[in-house]
């Protein structure tokens, strides 16, 4: 139960500060007033009842969702909005917005592999099209990330005959091929069965392990709590607590949303 | 059947034969294209522009082609606009099959997911090397079957051209109908013609249909 992760260094520098964001779809309020930080190697797990806006943040870091108000910033630099503009503001150029994105990796559910490329062709595209390296160079770089997910059997296998669990772990070694400052995970093994979830979970603990800084939404409460540095969690658009794993997980929690929402995992591990 | 009609009028059905090919490969893949550039500007253009494509394949499919061959052909001159019959003819040709190829272009583009494309945009791939290397070498294959069907479609159509005498197939066949008071074997003749431009078309989609699908195949 306490296994901990060794990590190399976990200074508490912040490479992502969240300040004051608010997200609307036309009348629904998304995201309201949320600030936070996320440090250097830290892992950071997005918890909270669904429709709490856990993956709308997570959209917002690398603007996938515009958000309306506040600001993200990754080391510094103001993500999709153009710096000292406002009323109204301009999103930054298309250029821009693509340079910004290749520093922020991002796993999602459905792993939204390309269908009509190999595993390898898949995380070899951006090395090729974005970073401007050789095939060759690529390839090897490639090989090199599915060898890190252990797919280096399964490099020229096309995703219809790969499992959920390689897929997801083909997205993974396609985001991290790309040497990400951060990767965000949305929901990474909610949409795998069961069997599978592990393996896609003891990539991302290894990638913890050596200092990756990660974003994850997940309802993996074990992996929230065994891995994570700190826990945040989100009800109705708000954040409600940013703290370690062992002030939700290890006592009874202050928050009534916290306690309620925890009580309906135990009720479910209750078999 | 009268052999000796085919030597004489053999070189004309030829021709005219040629005619149809050549009125029907220039005209449907010039139709593809600009059906192609209609369904790039619906996706990719402002809201007047989509208006004006959503007009123009409103019209133009809403109206028979001889309606707009005639427009064309003898409207032209009115606005300076003076054609010989074969430029009409696959001018017009290129103008009818637009609309249909951009909305098997539109229905293409999106049979395309688009957590596969929020994860190209994620990697840093510009929209255009988007389109390029994720969605049209998929979109391939739930528009081939279409598109080959289309084409075929189109091969018929082009006997419509012979309304404004160009010499194609059927304005080939008509006269020497006409002339010999022969019917069935012309008209037999003008059908293996088309039916050979259906059956190398139709072999054709399914070799590409082959190609694009390969990825799909479980091992």
């Amino acid at each position: 139960m306490s296994e901990t992760t060794a990590k190399p260094t976990a200074p508490s520098e912040p490479i992502i500060t969240v300040r004051g964001m608010s997200k609307y779809f036309d009348d629904f309020e998304a995201l309201r007033d949320v600030s936070l930080d996320i440090n250097r190697s830290e892992v950071l797990c997005l918890i909270g009842p669904s429709g709490s806006g856990k993956s709308t943040l997570l959209r917002c870091l690398n603007f996938l969702e515009a958000y309306d108000g506040g600001e993200v910033r990754l080391e510094g630099e103001l993500i999709g909005w153009r710096e000292g503009v406002s009323n109204p503001r301009k999103p930054v150029g298309a250029k821009t917005l693509r340079d910004q994105r290749q520093h922020i990796g991002m796993v999602f559910q459905q792993f939204n592999l390309w269908p009509h490329l190999t595993a390898l062709e898949n995380v070899a595209e951006a090395l090729v099209q974005v970073k401007g390296m050789s095939k060759a160079a690529a390839h090897e770089k490639a090989r090199a990330a599915l060898a890190k997910v252990n797919l280096s059997d399964k490099t020229a296998n096309y995703p219809a005959n790969l499992s959920g669990g390689q897929q997801q772990r083909v997205a993974i070694a396609r985001a991290i091929a790309m040497e990400p400052t951060v990767m965000l995970f949305d929901e990474p093994t909610s949409a795998l069965d069961p069997e599978l979830v592990g393996e896609v979970l003891a990539v991302m603990k290894e990638m913890a392990a050596e200092g990756m800084t990660m974003v994850v939404v997940t309802h993996e409460m074990g992996f929230a709590a065994h891995v994570a540095d700190r826990v945040a969690f989100l009800d109705s658009g708000r954040l409600v607590a940013c703290v370690p794993p062992a002030d939700i997980f290890g006592r009874e929690p202050d928050d009534p949303r916290i306690r309620s929402f925890l009580q309906t995992y135990r009720e479910r591990n209750v078999v | 059947m009268d052999l000796d009609l085919f030597i004489r009028y053999g070189p004309a059905l030829l021709s005219g034969f040629g005619v149809t090919i050549l009125c029907w490969l220039v005209g449907s893949v010039g139709g593809l294209v600009l059906g192609f550039v209609l369904a790039c500007f619906y996706r990719w253009g402002a809201a007047p522009l989509r208006w004006l494509i959503s007009a123009y394949v409103e019209i133009i499919r809403g109206t028979p082609f001889m309606i707009q061959l005639f427009i064309l052909y003898y409207g032209g001159p009115y606005v300076g606009l003076i054609l010989s019959p074969l430029q009409a003819g696959i001018l017009s040709f290129i103008i009818y099959g637009s609309p249909y190829f951009a909305e098997i272009f539109r229905g293409g583009f999106n049979a395309i997911p688009v957590g596969q494309i929020e994860a190209a945009r994620c990697v840093g791939l510009s929209e255009m090397r988007i389109l390029r290397r994720i969605i049209l070498p998929q979109m391939l294959v739930p528009i081939t079957a279409p598109l080959t069907n289309f084409f075929i479609i189109l091969t018929k159509e082009t006997a419509i051209l012979s309304v404004v005498t160009v010499p194609e197939l059927l304005y080939e066949t008509q006269t020497m109908a006409a002339e010999t008071f022969t019917y069935v074997e012309p008209f037999l003749v003008l059908s293996v013609f088309y039916w050979l431009m259906v059956l190398a078309t139709s072999w054709l989609g399914g070799r590409v249909e082959a190609r694009v699908t390969r990825h799909l195949k479980r091992v």
